[in-house]
C-alpha cells in the first residue's frame, strides 16, 4: 500500500544506499511518509534501521540516493541541518550530556525550557529538576527529557529510534500519547520498535526493510503482526522462540546457591537454589534491585548480607575474576560495555582464555578452534568481524555469550539479553539457552520481556522491591500473572 | 516510579553541592590553609608576603586556567608552556622602552596571536584527526624555536605601568596585593561565567563530556575544540606577558616552557579537572595553580632544600587524588 495519490508526502526517500568499507548497510531504501501519520520502520537486526535512522537525522551522509522533505531535495549534512529541515531524532541512546544539568543541556541546544517543561508534564516528569546532573538521573527519565527536547523543536516529522526498548509499560502509554498527540497536529511520527504489538496499536502503515532495502510498505492492521515478520524474515516463521525448547533434562545438583543476600536498600534478603539443566527465570518490573542483585551474584559487588554459594562451597568474590574461576559468568544488561569494541571478534571470544591459554607460548591453534566453534555455533554474521563495535546488536550479543561458551563455565547470569534484538536471533538466543542447560549448565534469566519467559525457562521468581515475591513454573506462568506478581500483588488476593 | 523519584529538590541541597562544587572548594580551602600555616612559619606576614604569592603565582594561574579550558573540551595542550615563552619573548622585543599606551596595545596584540596560532592547532586537530598530544608536542618544539628566533638571548623589557599592572609596583616588588589578585580574580571569573552559562562555553563541556552526545544534539563540535584551543591560546599568552610583568625582561629558554607545561598539567588535575574532559571548573585549576607556587616559599620556611619542593609537590598530588579517589569509592559503595 503507498500514500493515496494526491497527498504529498512529507519524507521520501529515494534509492537511498550506504556502506561503511566493505559492509554494505543499505542498498536502496524507498521509505514515504504522510503528513499526519505514525509510520512504522520495521526489520530484524542489520536490517538498516538505525542507519536509515542516522542518514535521516544529518548523522551519517548518504553514498547515494535522494531525501526529500515535503517535495524539495534537503541536504542532510550534519544533525543541525536535519533539525532546520524540521527532522527530529530521538537517538536509541540519549543524546544528552551526562556532566552538565538538565538545563545547561536546553541551554547548550538553544531550547526553551518552558517548551521542554510542558512536554515533561504531560509525560508525568513534571517533577525533574533542572538543575540535577544529566549522569545521577535514571536512564527512563532521560528517554521522556530527549523526547521532549525534541517535540520542544516542533519538528513535521519526528523520529524515535526504540524509545520504548528500556521503558517500563506506564512511561511507554506516556511516550503513546504524546504521539497520538503530535499525529493530531498535523506532524508525523517514524516509529522503530521490535515490538509488534505497539505497531499494530499505535502505526497507520509500516515501511519493511530486509538486508538494506525496503521490501514493503503496509498497513499494519492489513497484515496483521505475522505478516510483518514475514516480511522482515522473508520467510513464514513457524512457531514461537521456545519451540527450540528441548526435552528438559532432570534437574541436577544445586550449582549456585544465594541464601538471604542483601545489598544496601536494594536488594532485601533474596534466597533460591539454581540447579544444573534448569533455567530459573526472573521476573521483575524496572528499577526493583535486579540490577544489584546481578552485580552481587557477578562478583562485581561484595554482599552487605547473606552468603552465595557454589556447589555448596561460599563464594567471597572479591573481583569478578574470583566468580569467573569458580564458573559464575555474567552476560551483562549493556552489550558495549561487555565488548573491546575496537577489537576483532576472535579477540573478543578469546577474551576470558587469555588468562589460561596465553600462559604458555603455544596458545594460537586451541584458541582459534575454540572461536570457530562458538561463531559457528552461534551462526554469528562476521562481515564485520575486524571491529566488535560494528556489529549488529545482535550479533555483539552472540559473541557476548559467545565468549564464555570458549571459556566454559557452570552458572550462566543473563541480565535482559534480548533487549532491542530482532525475532529471529531472540530465537536463536533462546535456542543456545536451553541447550547449555540440556548440557548441564545452570542459567539465571533476568528478562524484561515477560511473555518469553513462560517460553524459555523452567520456574520463574518475581523480584518486587528488592525480594522474592513470588514462584511459579513456567508452564502455568502468563504474562499476566507475572505482571500481576511483579506489581507486588498476591495472587490469592487477586483471586 | 522513577520520575518521582528524580530529585525534585529546589531548596539548597548540601549533600548535592559537596558532589559538584566539594572538590573546587576543597582546593580553594587547602589554598586557605597553606596560606595559614605559611604566616605562622614566618616571623612577619604581611602585604608584600601576600604580594610575592600572588603575583608570582599569575603564569601558573593563566596557564591552569587555559589548560583547563582545553583539558575540559576533550583535549590537552602540551605547548602552553613553549606559547608563554613565545609571547614573553615577542612581547619583551617589542615592549623595549615604550611607553605604557603601546605596551598596552601591543599586549592585546600579543593576546591575539597567541589565540589564533593556538586556534590553527586546533583546527589541524579536528582536521587532521591527528591525537592532540601529538600535535601540541610538536607544536611545542616548533613555538620554542621561534621564541629563541625573536629573542636570541634573555633582554627587552616593557613599561613601568605595565609591570605595576599585573604586580602593583613599578619594580615588580612590593607590598601592594591588590593589582595582582585582580589579575587573578578578574580573568578566572570571566572564564568560569563564559564555561558555565554562554551557549559556547557550554558546548566545550558536552564535547569533552561526550563528543557523541554532542554531536547528536546539534552542538558543533569541531568549533567547539577550536574554540577551546584560542582560549587556551589566549591565556598562554597572558600568562607570557605576566612573566615579563614580574620579571621586568624577556627569556626564551625552552627548558622553562617544558616546565610550565608540566605545571600546568598538575594544576589542572590537583584542581579537580578530569584528564578524560567534561568535568571540573576554571576555578579550581587556578586556586591549584597557587597552591603548586606556595608549596616553594613554605617549603623554604621550614628550612626544607628547595629541591625537595619538586617530591613534595608530586606527593601532594599522588594524596589528593587518592583521597578523592577513595571518597568517590565510599560513596559508590553506600549509594
Amino acid at each position: 500500500m503507498t500514500i493515496e495519490p494526491g497527498v504529498r508526502p512529507l519524507l521520501s526517500t529515494r534509492a537511498v544506499a550506504k556502506s561503511f568499507g566493505n559492509v554494505i548497510a543499505l542498498r536502496s531504501v524507498e521509505l514515504d511518509v504522510a503528513p499526519g501519520e505514525i509510520h512504522a520502520l520495521l526489520g530484524a537486526n542489520g536490517a538498516g534501521k538505525s542507519t536509515l535512522v542516522k542518514i535521516l537525522s544529518g548523522v551519517y551522509q548518504a553514498d547515494a540516493g535522494d531525501v526529500e522533505v515535503e517535495g524539495e531535495s534537503v541536504r542532510l549534512s550534519t544533525p543541525a541541518a536535519a533539525v532546520a529541515a524540521g527532522l527530529a531524532t530521538v537517538f536509541q541512546d540519549p543524546a544528552l550530556i551526562p556532566d552538565l544539568t538538565v538545563g545547561q543541556n536546553l541551554r547548550l541546544t538553544g531550547i526553551d525550557e518552558g517548551e521542554v517543561r510542558v512536554w515533561l508534564e504531560r509525560m508525568d516528569g513534571a517533577s525533574l529538576d533542572f538543575g540535577a546532573l544529566i549522569r545521577e538521573l535514571p536512564l527512563p527519565l532521560l528517554r521522556l527529557l530527549d523526547l521532549a527536547r525534541a517535540l520542544a523543536l516542533e519538528p513535521s516529522l519526528l523520529m524515535l529510534d526504540e524509545i520504548t526498548a528500556a521503558l517500563p509499560a506506564d512511561q511507554a502509554e506516556h511516550v503513546f500519547t504524546v504521539m497520538e498527540e503530535w499525529r493530531s497536529r498535523g506532524n508525523s511520527v517514524l516509529f522503530i520498535t521490535h515490538r509488534l504489538g505497539e505497531v499494530m496499536r499505535m502505526c497507520d502503515r509500516a515501511t519493511v526493510l530486509r538486508d538494506g532495502r525496503t521490501v514493503a510498505s503496509v498497513a499494519p492492521q492489513e497484515v496483521g503482526e505475522s505478516g510483518l515478520v514475514e516480511a522482515m524474515l522473508g520467510e513464514v516463521v513457524h512457531g514461537e522462540p521456545g519451540a527450540v525448547r528441548t526435552a528438559r533434562a532432570g534437574v541436577g545438583q544445586v550449582l549456585l546457591e544465594a541464601v538471604d543476600i542483601g545489598s544496601g536498600d536494594k536488594v532485601n534478603g533474596v534466597s533460591f537454589r539454581l540447579h544444573a539443566g534448569e533455567v530459573l527465570g526472573l521476573a521483575a518490573l524496572e528499577g526493583q534491585g535486579q540490577d544489584r542483585l546481578f552485580e552481587v551474584l557477578a562478583g562485581d559487588r561484595r554482599p552487605d548480607r547473606g552468603e552465595i554459594l557454589v556447589k555448596g562451597a561460599s563464594l567471597r568474590a572479591r573481583s569478578p575474576y574470583d566468580a569467573v574461576a569458580r564458573g559464575v559468568v555474567l552476560v551483562p544488561p549493556d552489550r558495549l560495555l561487555a565488548l573491546l569494541p575496537q577489537r576483532s571478534v576472535r579477540e573478543n571470544l578469546g577474551l576470558p582464555l587469555y588468562d589460561r591459554i596465553r600462559r604458555w607460548f603455544s596458545v594460537a591453534r586451541d584458541e582459534k578452534e575454540k572461536v570457530a566453534d562458538a561463531i559457528d555455533r552461534l551462526s554469528i554474521d562476521t562481515r564485520a568481524a575486524r571491529q566488535a563495535g560494528r556489529l549488529s546488536g545482535g550479533n555483539q550479543q552472540k559473541v557476548v555469550l559467545g565468549r564464555w561458551l570458549t571459556a566454559g563455565f557452570q552458572v550462566l547470569l543473563c541480565f535482559d539479553p534480548t533487549r532491542g534484538i530482532d525475532v529471529r536471533t531472540k530465537a536463536q538466543i533462546y535456542g543456545l539457552i536451553r541447550e547449555l542447560a540440556a548440557d548441564g549448565a545452570a542459567v539465571l534469566l533476568y528478562t524484561s520481556e515477560l511473555a518469553e519467559i513462560p517460553l524459555v525457562c523452567d520456574r520463574v521468581q518475581v523480584l518486587y522491591r528488592g525480594s522474592i515475591v513470588d514462584e511459579q513454573p513456567a508452564e502455568s506462568a502468563t504474562e499476566e500473572s507475572l505482571l500481576t506478581a511483579a506489581h507486588g500483588i498476591r495472587s490469592e488476593e487477586v483471586a | 516510579m522513577t520520575a518521582e523519584t528524580a530529585g525534585r529538590s529546589t531548596r539548597f541541597d548540601w549533600s548535592t553541592w559537596l558532589r559538584r562544587r566539594g572538590w573546587t572548594a576543597g582546593v580553594w580551602l587547602l589554598l586557605l590553609l597553606m596560606i595559614l600555616w605559611y604566616s605562622a612559619l614566618i616571623p612577619k606576614f604581611g602585604g608584600f608576603q601576600i604580594a610575592s604569592i600572588s603575583k608570582n603565582s599569575l603564569p601558573l594561574v593563566y596557564l591552569a586556567i587555559g589548560q583547563a579550558v582545553i583539558v575540559i573540551a576533550g583535549g590537552i595542550d602540551l605547548s602552553v608552556g613553549a606559547m608563554l615563552i613565545l609571547s614573553n619573548s615577542i612581547a619583551a622585543q617589542l615592549m623595549f622602552e615604550q611607553p605604557f599606551g603601546v605596551t598596552l596595545a601591543i599586549a592585546v596584540l600579543v593576546i591575539l596571536i597567541g589565540a589564533v596560532i593556538n586556534g590553527v592547532v586546533g583546527w589541524i586537530i579536528t582536521v587532521s584527526r591527528v591525537p592532540d598530544i601529538v600535535v601540541t608536542l610538536a607544536t611545542s618544539f616548533s613555538l620554542s624555536g621561534v621564541a629563541l628566533l625573536v629573542l636570541p638571548s634573555p633582554g627587552g623589557g616593557t613599561s613601568e605601568g605595565f609591570r605595576a599592572m599585573f604586580t602593583g609596583s613599578t619594580t615588580g616588588s612590593g607590598s601592594n596585593f591588590w593589582p595582582s589578585l585582580v589579575a587573578i580574580a578578574i580573568p578566572m571569573a570571566l572564564a568560569a561565567w563564559w564555561m558555565k552559562n554562554t551557549r559556547t562555553g557550554l558546548s566545550l563541556y558536552a564535547t569533552g563530556s561526550s563528543p557523541t552526545a554532542a554531536y547528536l544534539s546539534g552542538v558543533r563540535t569541531a568549533r567547539a575544540k577550536i574554540v577551546s584551543y584560542a582560549v587556551g591560546g589566549g591565556f598562554s599568552a597572558l600568562a607570557g606577558l605576566s612573566a615579563l610583568a614580574i620579571t621586568g625582561s624577556g627569556e626564551s629558554r625552552a627548558a622553562t616552557g617544558s616546565l610550565f607545561t608540566l605545571r600546568s598539567v598538575a594544576a589542572i588535575v590537583l584542581g579537580g579537572v578530569a584528564l578524560t574532559g567534561g568535568i571540573g571548573s576554571v576555578v579550581g585549576a587556578a586556586a591549584a595553580g597557587i597552591i603548586l607556587f606556595t608549596l616553594s616559599p613554605i617549603l623554604s620556611a621550614m628550612g626544607i632544600d628547595p629541591n625537595s619542593a619538586q617530591v613534595v609537590q608530586g606527593v601532594l598530588i599522588v594524596v589528593v587524588m587518592m583521597v578523592a579517589g577513595i571518597i568517590e569509592l565510599r560513596r559508590q559503595r553506600a549509594g
